[in-house]
This record gives structure tokens, C-alpha cells and sequence, in this order.
């Protein structure tokens, strides 16, 4: 079944104040979760999105691309960007995407603007469309669809509540009345003390003839510079620490168990960034023999960057090598 | 009863060694075997133990110089190629950095004399322009 889709807003909310032409794609560059630890007196402070607390490690790590792509993102004006990619894919087959993105004006934070509305085609007709807005001061909703050709694959809308030192979210995924089907998520986070925030997940999935539910407990640990957390659930565990060494090196482990597949990894990864090469390296080194890099290199003056990319599958001996240019 | 011949005493002196023929046929018959095959001989006069732990250790120190080897192989390409992709375009761009700098900086020499090459000597610093009276 599709998979809950982030939670969190792309970012070209956040270039679109900057300046008339949006140079942000939407997907890459999530916007980055304020751990700011406030003085003991003052209330508990909010602790973010759900799908957060995982992501400063996950950050840390490489993607994994394959072939050749080129992304050109075009800005038509402050609260409209277009963006047209060409995948030319080694494994399956090359496709050319075609996206638009446009960021309302009501403003809720310093680069936040709302409502956001992504969307982005296939060649061969396959939508992803999402709608995030911010519907009252406290309470943030999105709905997502996915198709595939002309086949709707996903649909699902979730709503966010910021309380004071506390964050709930409800996901209804798939709902399908007619056949009695769908999947429910609840999340909720509270903030314990200033560096401990707790919470859990329920998800309760139900089909003609079946239904069930799967909890899982989440506790992260926000230090001075990392970030612990750890998820415990019936599916399974998974636990990640973030850790920022110096300005130019951030280390990320991460340790995930599965009790569906029965197998456990862990892997280590690090990102370097050299600012003044306009460099960003990350790695990555895997319990399953898995080795890749990505580097990404802003070819200024020109606004172009480059991305490349490659794994290796010690084990079965397999390179997996793309790149990218993105241009705007 | 012809099988069995039995030789009297009164036969006459029975010659002991046999005719030349058969003592080539008895060298012969020792070059048959090989030179291995007599330095092994040799080894049985050892007792079983002795013979039993050399031979297990022997055998041991075959295999795991053997299993050494194989595992020194895959170590060796496996560290090669994980070196190459985590470690080198980062060692190639910081090189490539360094290098430019270092270029910037003999520039600045050049152009504004051997003071300003300090690093943080300021690099707006123009000799003054000939004014026009």
C-alpha cells in the first residue's frame, strides 16, 4: 500500500520571498528544524512535525540516483516556478517530468507563505499533486494525490495541530467508502522537557475482510550539538543519532531492524561542506556492503549545478553511477 | 612331487649370489622408486605422533596461508574502491582549492608588491592613479 508521503512543506515557500526568481526546486533542501533549547523558566517549546525526527540524520546521507538528469527550474514570478527534468534512466525507462509550483501569499512565518500547491506530471501522464495550507493559526492541512497513467494510486489529506509544546497529526490515507477500506495515522509528539520530546504512532489500516493496527513508540534527545532519536514500534526499531562536529562536518549512524524481513542494518554517514569550493560531500558505508557518495558542485558564476553520484554493491559487485545538472 | 626341489648335500657348492644378469634386474628393480618416494621412507622412522601433529600443522598453515591470501585480495580492492568514492574527489577538490589560492595569492604578490601577500592584506589596495594636474 502507498506509503504516508512527508508531511513536511516544500521548500520554495522559502525562496519565494527572497527574490522574484525562484532559484529553490521543490524537494531538495527540506527547511531545517529549529532545536534552539530555551531558557528552563519559559514554557516547553513546540517539537515540530512527526516525520522530523528522523530527518536531520537522514539528511546526512546520499541519495542514491542512477543515469543521467538534467532539472531546469524557472521562476515566472514570486509566487509561480516551473521546473521541466529529463531523466535518462540506465535501469528502467527515461522520462521527462514537468512540474509547477505555486506559493500563495497569505504569511504565516519569516519564509513561509501559504497555500502551496505542487504538482508534477510524467511524459507518460502519471500525476503527483500536493496542496498544503495553512488553514487557521494553529492547524496546517495537506492533501496529496497520486496516479499512476490515468489511475489514481494515492490519495490522502492529513491535519496538523501546533498546540503549545505539543504537536498532533491525523493522516486518513486511500479512504475508499464504496469498499470499505483505508488507513488511518495518528501521530502525536509532546515536548517533556526542553531537550526530550515524546510521542507515538498509531497506524489502523482496514480492508473488506481485514484490518489492523501497528503502534510504535518515538523519543527523541536534542543535545548541544546532536540529535538522538529512537522509534520502537511492533514492526519493528529504528534509531538514529545526528551528530554536527565543526561548521563543515556533520556524522549521522543510523541502526534500523526489521521484524517483518527479520534483518538489521546500520549505517554511517557524513556530509562535508566546503563552502569556498561551493562543495557539498556526503557518504555513506553500509552493514550490507553497500558503499556511495554524492557530490554536488555549484559551477558559479553560471547558475548551474552538477551532481554525481555512485554506489557500490561490494557484495554483489554492482556500480550504480548517475549525474545530474541543474540549471536555475 | 617335482614342485618342491630339495637340494642335498652332496649337490656341489650352490652358488649365493646370482648370475650378473639378476643383479641388474634387482637394481633395477630398486630404481623403480622414486626419489620422493625414498625421502618419505625415511620419514617412517619417526613415531605416528610426531608424524601426525607435522603432518596437521602442515596442512594448516597451507590452508591458512591460502585463505590469508584470498581474504589480503578482497580486502585490498574492497578498501581501494571505498577509498575512491568516499575519499578522493573530496582530496581532489580541497587540493584543487588549495592550489587556486595559493594562485591568488602569488597574483596579489605580483600585482601589489611582497607586503600585501599576507593573507587578510587588503585586496583593495590600488597604487594611486597619476592625477591630472
Amino acid at each position: 500500500m502507498g506509503g504516508v508521503l512527508a508531511a513536511s512543506p516544500p521548500p520554495p515557500a522559502a525562496g519565494s520571498s527572497a527574490s522574484p526568481g525562484l532559484t529553490v526546486p521543490p524537494g531538495f533542501g527540506m527547511p531545517s528544524v529549529s532545536t534552539v533549547v530555551p531558557p528552563a523558566e519559559s514554557p516547553l517549546p513546540n517539537p515540530g512535525a512527526f516525520d522530523e525526527c528522523h530527518r536531520r540524520c537522514k539528511e546526512v546521507f546520499p541519495l542514491q540516483m542512477e543515469g543521467v538528469r538534467v532539472v531546469v527550474n524557472k521562476g515566472l514570478s514570486n509566487h509561480f516556478q516551473v521546473n521541466h527534468s529529463v531523466l535518462l534512466s540506465t535501469t528502467g525507462d527515461s522520462s521527462y517530468r514537468f512540474g509547477a509550483t505555486f506559493v500563495g501569499s497569505k504569511q504565516t512565518g519569516p519564509a513561509e507563505f501559504f497555500p502551496v500547491m505542487v504538482g508534477d506530471m510524467d511524459n507518460s501522464g502519471s500525476l503527483n499533486a500536493q496542496i498544503i495550507h495553512q488553514v487557521t493559526s494553529r492547524v496546517r492541512s495537506k492533501l496529496a494525490f497520486q496516479t499512476q497513467q490515468q489511475k489514481f494510486v494515492n490519495w490522502q489529506g492529513d491535519a496538523e495541530f501546533r498546540g503549545e509544546d505539543f504537536t498532533a497529526t491525523v493522516t486518513l490515507g486511500n479512504p475508499d467508502v464504496l469498499a470499505g477500506s483505508g488507513i488511518v495515522v495518528a501521530h502525536y509528539l509532546q515536548s517533556v522537557t526542553p531537550a526530550l520530546a515524546l510521542g507515538g504512532e498509531l497506524v489502523y489500516h482496514r480492508r473488506p475482510g481485514e484490518e489492523g493496527s501497528v503502534t510504535s513508540l518515538v523519543g527523541r534527545y536534542t543535545g548541544s550539538n546532536y540529535v538522538a532519536t529512537v522509534t520502537l514500534g511492533s514492526a519493528g526499531a529504528h534509531a538514529s543519532y545526528y551528530h554536527k562536529a565543526n561548521d563543515q562536518l556533520q556524522v549521522g549512524v543510523e541502526f534500523e531492524a526489521s521484524a517483518r524481513m527479520q534483518d538489521t542494518s546500520v549505517s554511517f554517514g557524513y556530509q562535508l561542506d566546503v563552502p569556498k569550493a561551493n562543495l557539498v560531500f556526503k557518504g555513506s558505508v553500509d552493514s550490507n556492503w553497500v558503499v556511495g557518495a554524492t557530490l554536488e558542485k555549484k559551477l558559479l558564476p553560471l547558475p548551474l549545478s552538477l551532481l554525481l553520484c555512485s554506489f557500490l554493491n561490494h557484495q554483489k559487485n554492482k556500480v550504480q553511477c548517475g549525474f545530474g545538472i541543474t540549471v536555475g | 612331487m617335482a614342485a618342491i626341489e630339495e637340494l642335498s648335500p652332496a649337490s656341489g657348492p650352490v652358488s649365493t649370489r646370482p648370475p650378473e644378469d639378476e643383479i641388474d634386474d634387482d637394481e633395477d628393480e630398486d630404481l623403480d622408486e622414486t626419489l620422493m618416494e625414498r625421502l618419505w621412507g625415511l620419514t617412517e622412522m619417526f613415531p605416528d605422533s610426531v608424524r601426525s601433529a607435522a603432518e596437521v600443522s602442515a596442512q594448516c598453515s597451507v590452508s591458512m596461508l591460502k585463505k590469508f591470501y584470498s581474504f589480503s585480495r578482497s580486502a585490498l580492492w574492497v578498501g581501494t574502491t571505498s577509498f575512491m568514492i568516499l575519499v578522493l574527489p573530496v582530496v581532489f577538490e580541497t587540493e584543487r582549492l588549495q592550489l587556486e589560492q595559493q594562485q591568488l595569492q602569488q597574483q596579489r604578490q605580483i600585482l601589489l608588491g611582497p607586503n600585501t601577500a599576507v593573507s587578510g592584506g587588503m585586496p583593495g589596495m590600488m597604487p594611486p592613479a597619476p592625477g591630472k594636474m
